[in-house]
């Protein structure tokens, strides 16, 4: 694997690669030997933290995919079907869907069994199973899915100082009124044309990022203001960390003061367990929490009224939080442990218990006093 | 005592008529059941223990009055000699056996409780013609039995010539009986006899229309049963008092010797010098104190020989699982017949046999068929040795899971089958046959566990191979048409690869699997 290689792949490169795939398949199969796939294993226990890189990868850990092994089989065929689906939507020059190629490919095969009847299997039951065979090519390949050209939801939206241009048109994201940019699925082919802001703002609720745009906080701050409407997407996540290494924006993240909020942070900064092996192009190591933290709560003299109880899971989450090694930093022991012991949680809109306008002294407080941890 | 009692006599027969539920003549269904299955039995006694394939007619047809049913039962026996004919139909404790041998009738008196029964409700007498193999005449005798001195009354008596050669024994008697009721068991009882006498030919004909007719699927007979002598372990004091009468003044060791099995002139002579009875005593001159001592002291005395089993006639694996295949019609059955023991003197043998699958419907436990002395159980199976066996059996050791199809079959075969009570439906808790009973079953399960494993096995190679098979032409086709070239280019050369692949799978399979049964044997 390339390291910090975040540019994308062209199109016509990511189908030299899958079809290079099949070929060495097929040169198995003609030496005689039982066709087999190498795929770095996804599994927890081979999910590293790089301390020097400061960001979660995948570790050395690879698996075998045998076709001819019964366990392992099914996921083989998968696997090279979602090969051929791919291979022959960018030779079509398509974009579909990971729904699209989910449809695209479901079908019922059948064997007849003598004295037996008739053995059916359908390709794949769910989507979960056609995305799984989609992560193995990405793992596999060391392709993204962007790369290969395939949509997906995109929840992340923009405004603030920035100029792009997609397909031609230059969209100029201070000129939305109260509307906001939405990304595309690969925001790598998004050409950035001008770009004057002095910081990124990552909020985790949508509530939030309408009510800064419309109060004018992006335009005062100078600013880009971003959500991506809860856990980040893949294409927001790309976008935040372009924004950090390509123009040296610093990314602050605020959310709700509770362990999922800290975790959507995390994703930001190091990479997330599940997509680990995308780490290195969707992570922004320099990522700095703002708030809103357990701290906060005593600091900033919150009402009870706005105070809730963390329930069971909420200690149970944060319990896994403190053991990864992304949330080791002292600053962070400090608040995880203060949470398990106060068994405390805000909401970001806690703040307007010193009035409405006390969310723009915060954020002012946080970012221009140093007051963030990572 | 100085009350002044009156005593009745009262004969065997009007003892009988005045306790006919104890032979299971207790209401009108019962008794039409017990009929059938005596005069079956009887028939069956009279065929296959001399060698002949039992072909038996059971016609029953409503009679004159409602509530009558008349009930022709034929077999092609050894038949009965004209001059025995009414004492063995017309009095009761009719034989001249003092030797034991295993035999179907309950109670022994087969028939002739039929015959009183029928008398006491009808007022007819029974017909029987009969004719002894090789006899030139047919002989017919109409009987009643007087009751009150237990004497055959002949009603009606005639003979013809035997023009077909025809030998054999048929029973003809109308008596009350309820067919309704009757019928499912009476149907049941035919069922599972013909179950243990696959070398029978049965045809059975309703009262409403209904035709049962079972076909002989072999023509093997089991080994007749040998008469042979009581075990001194097994004796009482009425048995040995009538031995007393009938051997005159033999000496006493020599009377052991001749009447009991297991018994060696030394034997007999250590035997009594340790119970201090002089050996060359005359039988006759033992006081009654003396008998019961002696009694008391053989059933004590553990240096007899086993007691033989030649008295015994087990139905034999094989001829039982031709009877259950042939009945319940199952996917696979297993039987086995052990080898013989004895509980208090008396030999027995079990078998035991395992249906599995087929037309047997599922079920949420095993479904027990029970036989002593190729007699089937129908009843009050809960207080049955064989039940609470089977139910203490984990089925999940020979990879049974339940619901399923599976018939457990257990025969039992004694010169005395212990009954767990006066019903006589249910054998009794006795720890040697409980352990019999036992072993028989566990070794046929484990038969069922090694065909149900294999057959699991078989269905997994299967299943492996269809999957490869179908998820390889996906992956073909895939890699065809990425590369560009036909499918089958792609799949012959694959198909090859996945045979190979499957033969090295099963003989990895087969190495493990000889570990495995090498294991089972050790354990």
């Amino acid at each position: 694997m390339q390291s910090s290689n975040s540019r994308a792949k062209p199109r016509s490169e990511v189908l030299k690669i899958m079809e290079g795939l099949a070929q060495e398949l097929y040169a198995q199969i003609e030496r005689g030997e039982e066709p087999v796939l190498e795929i770095p294993s996804r599994t927890l226990s081979n999910t590293v933290w790089d301390e020097k890189r400061r960001i979660v990868v995948l570790g050395p850990e690879k698996l075998k995919r045998r076709l001819l092994d019964m366990k392992e089989s099914k996921r083989f065929m998968q696997t090279i079907l979602m090969l051929k689906l791919i291979v022959s939507s960018i030779r079509e020059g398509v974009y579909p869907t990971i729904r699209d190629l989910y449809y695209n490919g479901k079908h019922t095969i059948t064997f007849r069994v003598p004295n037996a009847g008739t053995i059916r299997e359908n390709t794949w039951d769910d989507q979960a199973e056609s995305n799984a065979a989609i992560e193995d090519l990405e793992v596999g390949l060391n392709v993204l899915r962007e790369e290969m050209g395939l949509s997906a939801d995109v929840k992340g939206k923009v405004v603030g100082p920035i100029i792009v241009r997609s397909k031609g048109f230059e969209i100029d994201a201070t000129r939305m009124g109260d509307t906001a940019l939405g990304l595309p699925p690969n925001p790598d082919e998004l050409d950035i044309v001008k770009i004057e802001a002095s910081y990124v703002l990552v909020v985790e609720k949508d509530a939030i990022f309408q009510r800064l745009n419309r109060e004018g906080f992006w335009n005062k701050e100078n600013a880009i203001l971003i959500t991506a409407r809860g856990m980040p997407d893949r294409a927001t996540r790309k976008f935040v960390r372009r924004l950090n290494e390509d123009y040296k924006l610093p990314i602050y993240v605020l959310t709700d003061s509770d362990p999922y909020g800290y975790y959507i942070y995390s994703v930001y900064k190091s990479g997330s367990i599940k997509l680990s092996y995308e780490s290195e192009r969707l992570a922004t190591p320099n990522a700095k929490f703002i708030g809103v933290t357990t701290s906060d709560i005593i600091n900033y003299k919150i009402s009870s009224d706005y105070v809730i109880a963390a329930n069971d899971r909420d200690i149970k989450r944060a319990e896994e939080l403190i053991r990864y090694p992304w949330f080791r930093s002292e600053a962070w022991k400090k608040e995880i442990n203060l949470f398990l012991k106060m068994k405390k949680k805000v909401e970001i809109e806690a703040l307007s218990t010193h009035g409405l306008r006390f969310l723009h002294d915060y954020l002012l407080e946080k970012i221009h006093g140093g007051k963030w941890i990572e | 005592m100085a009350t002044d009692v009156k005593f009745e006599s009262l004969s065997p027969s009007e003892w009988f008529r005045r306790n006919k539920e104890l032979a299971g003549f207790a209401n009108p269904s019962r008794a039409l059941y017990q009929a059938v299955r005596e005069l079956i039995e009887n028939a069956l006694d009279a065929t296959e223990t001399f060698g002949i394939h039992p072909f038996i007619k059971a016609y029953m047809k409503y009679a004159e009055r409602e509530n009558w049913l008349s009930i022709y039962v034929e077999d092609n026996g050894i038949g009965i000699p004209k001059d025995e004919i009414p004492n063995v139909f017309g009095r009761v404790f009719y034989s001249s056996k003092y030797k034991v041998k295993q035999h179907r009738g309950i109670f022994g008196l087969g028939a002739k409780m039929v015959i009183l029964y029928a008398q006491s409700t009808t007022n007819k007498p029974i017909t029987v013609i009969s004719a002894p193999l090789g006899s030139d005449k047919v002989y017919r005798f109409d009987i009643m039995i007087d009751t009150l001195h237990n004497d055959p009354l002949i009603k009606h008596q005639e003979e013809w010539d035997n023009k077909y050669k025809w030998h054999g024994t048929a029973v003809h008697v109308v008596m009350e009986g309820d067919w309704l009721k009757a019928k499912h068991r009476v149907e049941e009882y035919i069922k599972r006899v013909a179950m243990v006498a696959p070398y029978a030919e049965i045809h059975v004909k309703e009262p409403d229309g209904g035709v049962i007719n079972i076909e002989r699927v072999t023509l093997t007979l089991p080994t007749p049963p040998k008469e042979g002598l009581p075990h001194p372990k097994s004796i009482d004091i009425e048995v040995v008092k009538q031995l007393i009468s009938r051997n005159g003044d033999s000496p006493l060791a020599e009377f052991l010797v001749d009447n009991f099995d297991g018994v060696g002139d030394e034997t007999a002579i250590n035997f009594l010098k340790s119970i201090g009875i002089d050996s060359s005593k005359s039988v006759k001159e033992l006081s009654m104190d003396e008998v019961t001592h002696l009694v008391t002291k053989m059933r004590e005395f553990n240096e007899w020989r086993r007691p033989r089993a030649d008295w015994l006639s087990p139905v034999g694996a094989e001829l039982l699982e031709q009877g259950i295949k042939k009945i319940l019609e199952p996917e696979a059955v297993f039987a086995t017949t052990r080898k013989p023991s004895s509980y208090s003197g008396n030999p027995f043998i079990v078998e035991a046999a395992i249906a599995w699958g087929g037309k047997i419907e599922p079920s949420d436990r095993p479904v027990i068929y029970r036989f002593a002395n190729k007699v089937p159980l129908l009843y009050d199976e809960g207080n049955d040795v064989v039940r609470h066996v089977v139910d203490e059996v984990d089925w999940n050791l020979y990879k049974v899971k339940f619901p399923a199809s599976l018939v457990v079959v257990v025969h039992i075969c004694s010169t005395k089958i212990p009954y767990a009570s006066a019903g006589k439906e249910a054998i009794a808790d006795v720890p040697e046959i409980e352990s019999e009973v036992r072993l028989a079953i566990r070794e046929v399960a484990r038969r069922l566990r090694v065909y149900l494993s294999r057959k699991e096995k078989e269905k997994e190679a299967m299943v492996r191979y269809a999957m490869f098979t179908m998820f390889s032409r996906e992956v073909a086709s895939s890699i065809a048409s990425i590369i560009g070239l036909r499918e089958d280019q792609v799949l012959n050369k694959l198909k090859k690869i996945i045979s190979r692949k499957i033969k090295y799978l099963e003989a990895i399979e087969e190495v493990e699997d000889n570990a495995e049964q090498q294991q089972q044997g050790e354990a």
